[in-house]
């Protein structure tokens, strides 16, 4: 047992797309009866690094070996020869097929062979999903199941499960951890992607931290605490890196009564979230992607309804309301995804930034009021653009957000809420952003941010509140914000968390 | 469970069904409809729509259309009748319409996975061009007169039945047990099915997509002769619309457009009862103009309740995943206990 075989070894792979560095010389290796934990932030580069390994994108450089021999030209079929499956976070099946044919598709051997060692490891996992089933009637779990079934009848030596437990209910998550156990004492190499610290220590052997595209902590679990995995996550010197224009300073006004009330909502992705967000204050909600921070702030805006709980905008319950009357109330939303939701990209600048206050005008659109919206905005917000009529689509990012900020503006809101507003813009707009957030507070607005951009949270939030997987367990006021605890409120171990709550 | 063993099952039966209703209903009016001779014309007039809803499905299962079939059938048609015409063997006029279907269905695949244009525009733009190809090659003339030996294949029994027809109920048995027994078979609506997965587990997606459209070209060149031999005169209109109705059909036989769905067989029923219904208006004394019309309806009716469906069950999947991400009181005492 103790002559391991190494099953993988990577070493100095680099990527990028579009000048986008994604991955920075990643080494790792793995060996047999190793379950590998990686952890990582959002946009680490972890399903990069996965896809990489499965031959689905090609490294720019790098040496990559694979049971000690070395990859030249790789691809996905090379990857099944290899041994090397992926078991993806939404899993790959095709749904409209039974789970045997979905076993047996791509396979050469003959449909009895595979019938009875599908059989056979059904016995030894204690799984049995019904084989004439459509896979598109398993629930999610089970589907989970079913590319692991499917993995080890390729006879996988390296199993990914990226992210395996992030639609799975308790009792499905502890039997999967039995068939990693198992899998590990047989030999099977696993590389575990989550979020989820506790999970790290109960079932891995080995712990890989990924940020920014580098491996910023590897080593034997055992040698680790949670606290230096939150460090390994944290950018190194975050304290001094980044150079605010703006001096952040508490302007909320929390005497008075507050703007928005959340009071023990809960909905589809998240449960008993309460929280205030008073004027002149930008109110962070941190957490991972798929936390369940969208959802609430959908839920707010009136795109979903929640099952319990209410919701006051002032003194005005806004619980039951539609998207058209939330905004008549002075609610505003700033998409995530800002080409998708967030501007009408073949139209003017000025088509786009006065399209919520258009209609107010009468039967005609009000040429002149248009302009002088416009004219404003643009000063106002320093928008660089050649003459109003541009297409939007043509602007930059930064230039882009800042006309749907002028666009919300323009209503007048008396909340804004902002989800991931500088996704996808580059650094030097980005902190124009900011320091545009930062005016609008300081001018009497009330923002609610949410981004998994953490160190976005901690730079302009003047409180925080820690979303981990769809509940609020972790408050963090002025003072108490800081990287490390805005990294530690996102994973869920922030002191004061529930988990660590006597119940 | 049994109840989606059911419901997969549903999908032809529930096509099946539908063409014996309307043989039945359509008898009790008028039992002249009812005769051996009525249903075996039936079958005989629905043998071209049967071969263009084959070619099709091979498409559609792959999440994509052809649109192209009317224009390629006119075209190889053409062709090959003024060859036929000018003397040539039946047998070299076979394989030039053969090659004329599968070189407009690698282009059509060519342009699809190669030049990312969607399947519609590009067939769309196809169906264009090929009829006027088919003016241009003809010089507006209809190709008639074509050698009698030509027009006694479709005339030709075996056994008291027609030997076409044989030949094309063995053809899509055989390619239905292609699609879904054999390996290769299946990449089709796996790739209709998932394109993700398929392209994980090593399907080589753009070349099955470029078979699929050349396996419609062939299927449509080949109802070209069909359609030359059966009628005996290629105008330069041949096949106008006829793919509306081959889509309908296939459709109508179970074959989602959305990919992945469906088999050959489901189609060939579509396409008999799309036939049918044109016979049944005629046998209980409705004017013949309907047939587009209650062809549409149907259309419409089937492909809204497969999209309620899928959509409610994406719901249903999406709101399961996000409950299942929240907290539960269980893991946090656990968790409490680990800390400990």
């Amino acid at each position: 047992m103790n002559e391991t075989n190494n099953l993988i070894n990577l070493e100095e792979i680099y990527k990028s797309f579009h000048k986008n560095n994604v991955l920075k010389g990643v080494s790792l290796k793995l060996d047999e009866h190793e379950v590998i934990s990686i952890i990582g932030g959002n946009g680490a580069g972890k399903s990069t690094l996965m896809k990489i390994l499965t031959g689905v994108y090609r490294a720019d450089s790098g040496k990559m070996e694979i049971g000690g021999e070395r990859i030249e030209n790789y691809n996905p079929a090379i990857a099944h020869e290899k041994g090397i499956y992926l078991v993806p976070q939404e899993p790959l099946l095709f749904p409209n097929m039974t789970v045997e044919q979905n076993i047996t598709f791509g396979f050469n051997k003959s449909k009895y062979e595979i019938r009875e060692e599908t059989k056979k490891l059904y016995a030894e996992l204690g799984w049995g999903i019904d084989l004439t089933r459509l896979a598109s009637s398993l629930t999610i779990a089970e589907q989970q199941q079913l590319e692991i079934i499917k993995g080890l009848l390729r006879k996988a030596k390296v199993l990914i499960l990226d992210e395996p437990t992030s639609a799975l209910t308790f009792s499905e998550t502890k039997s999967l951890f039995e068939v990693i156990r198992k899998l590990k004492d047989s030999g099977v190499g696993i590389f575990y992607i989550t979020h989820r610290l506790d999970e790290v220590f109960e079932i891995s052997t080995h712990a890989v931290i990924l940020r920014d595209g580098k491996v910023t902590l590897k080593g034997n679990i055992k040698d680790f605490t949670k606290d230096m995995l939150i460090g390994g996550l944290l950018p190194i010197g975050s304290e001094s890196k980044h150079s605010d224009s703006f001096e952040k300073k508490y302007t909320g006004q929390m005497d008075r009564p507050p703007v928005l009330t959340v009071e023990n909502i809960s909905g589809d992705g998240f449960k008993d979230i309460s929280f205030k967000v008073y004027q002149g204050e930008v109110v962070g909600l941190a957490g991972l992607v798929g936390a369940g921070r969208t959802e609430i702030a959908e839920a707010i805006y009136g795109i979903t309804k929640c099952r319990k709980g209410r919701i006051l905008l002032g003194d005005k319950d806004i619980t039951q309301l539609g998207i058209n009357e939330t905004v008549s109330n002075g609610l505003s939303y700033i998409p995530e995804d800002r080409f998708l939701h967030g501007i009408f990209p073949i139209s003017s600048v000025r088509n786009n930034m006065t399209a919520q206050v258009v209609r107010r005008k009468g039967f005609f659109i009000d040429n002149k009021y248009e302009k002088e919206v416009t004219d404003e905005y643009i000063d106002r917000l320093r928008i660089k653009i050649t003459d109003h009529h541009q297409e939007i689509k043509s602007l930059s990012g930064g230039n882009q957000q800042k006309v749907v900020i002028s666009r919300v503006l323009s209503t007048n809101p008396h909340l804004i809420i902002m989800d991931e507003p500088t996704r996808g813009i580059d650094a030097a707009a980005r902190s124009d952003i900011y320091s545009i957030i930062n005016n609008l507070k300081e001018v009497g607005f009330s923002i609610l941010l949410i981004s998994s951009d953490l160190e976005e949270i901690e730079r302009i939030s003047d409180r925080i509140y820690g979303i981990y997987r769809g509940k609020c367990n972790a408050y963090l006021g002025f003072e108490a914000i800081n990287a490390v605890n805005v990294m530690k409120a996102a994973f869920g171990t922030y002191e004061g968390s529930d988990s660590y709550v006597e119940i | 469970m049994s109840k989606f063993k059911t419901l997969m099952k549903k999908r032809e039966f529930r096509t099946l069904f539908f063409l014996v209703a309307i043989f039945i209903i359509v008898g009790l009016v008028n039992s002249d409809f009812l005769t051996i001779g009525t249903i075996q014309n039936s079958l005989k007039s629905s043998l071209l729509y049967i071969v263009l809803a084959v070619g099709l499905t091979v498409v559609l299962l792959t999440g994509n259309i052809d649109i192209s079939v009317g224009g390629t059938l006119g075209l190889s048609a053409a062709v090959s009748g003024l060859l036929l015409k000018n003397g040539g063997s039946i047998f070299v006029s076979i394989v030039v319409a053969i090659l004329i279907g599968a070189i407009i269905g690698l282009i059509n695949g060519l342009g699809v996975t190669k030049l990312k244009i969607s399947s519609f525009i590009m067939t769309l733009g196809m169906l264009e061009i090929t009829r006027v190809i088919q003016v241009i090659y003809t010089d507006g003339q209809w190709v008639e007169n074509l050698p009698a030996g030509f027009k006694q294949l479709s005339q030709m029994n075996v056994l008291g039945f027609n030997l076409l027809l044989i030949i094309v109920m063995a053809g899509v048995i055989i390619v239905h047990l292609f699609l879904t027994r054999s390996r290769k078979g299946r990449y089709f609506s796996a790739i209709g099915d998932n394109v993700d997965g398929a392209i994980l587990l090593g399907v080589p997606v753009q070349r099955y997509v470029t078979y699929s459209f050349i396996a419609s070209g062939v299927c449509a060149a080949l109802a070209g002769l069909i359609f030359a031999s059966q009628i005996g005169f290629i105008s330069t209109t041949a096949g106008l619309g006829i793919e509306m109705t081959v889509i309908a059909a296939s459709v109508l036989g179970g074959v989602s457009l959305s990919g992945g769905v469906g088999t050959v067989i489901g189609a060939t029923i579509g396409a008999v009862i799309m036939i049918s219904i044109n016979s049944a208006l005629i046998y209980m004394k409705i004017p013949a103009f309907w047939n587009d019309a209650i062809s549409g309806l149907l259309l419409i009716t089937i492909v809204v309740t497969d999209a309620v469906l899928s959509r409610r069950a994406d719901k249903r999947t999406k709101k399961e995943r996000l409950k299942a991400r929240v907290l539960h009181q269980e893991e946090v005492s656990i968790n409490h206990a680990h800390a400990k």
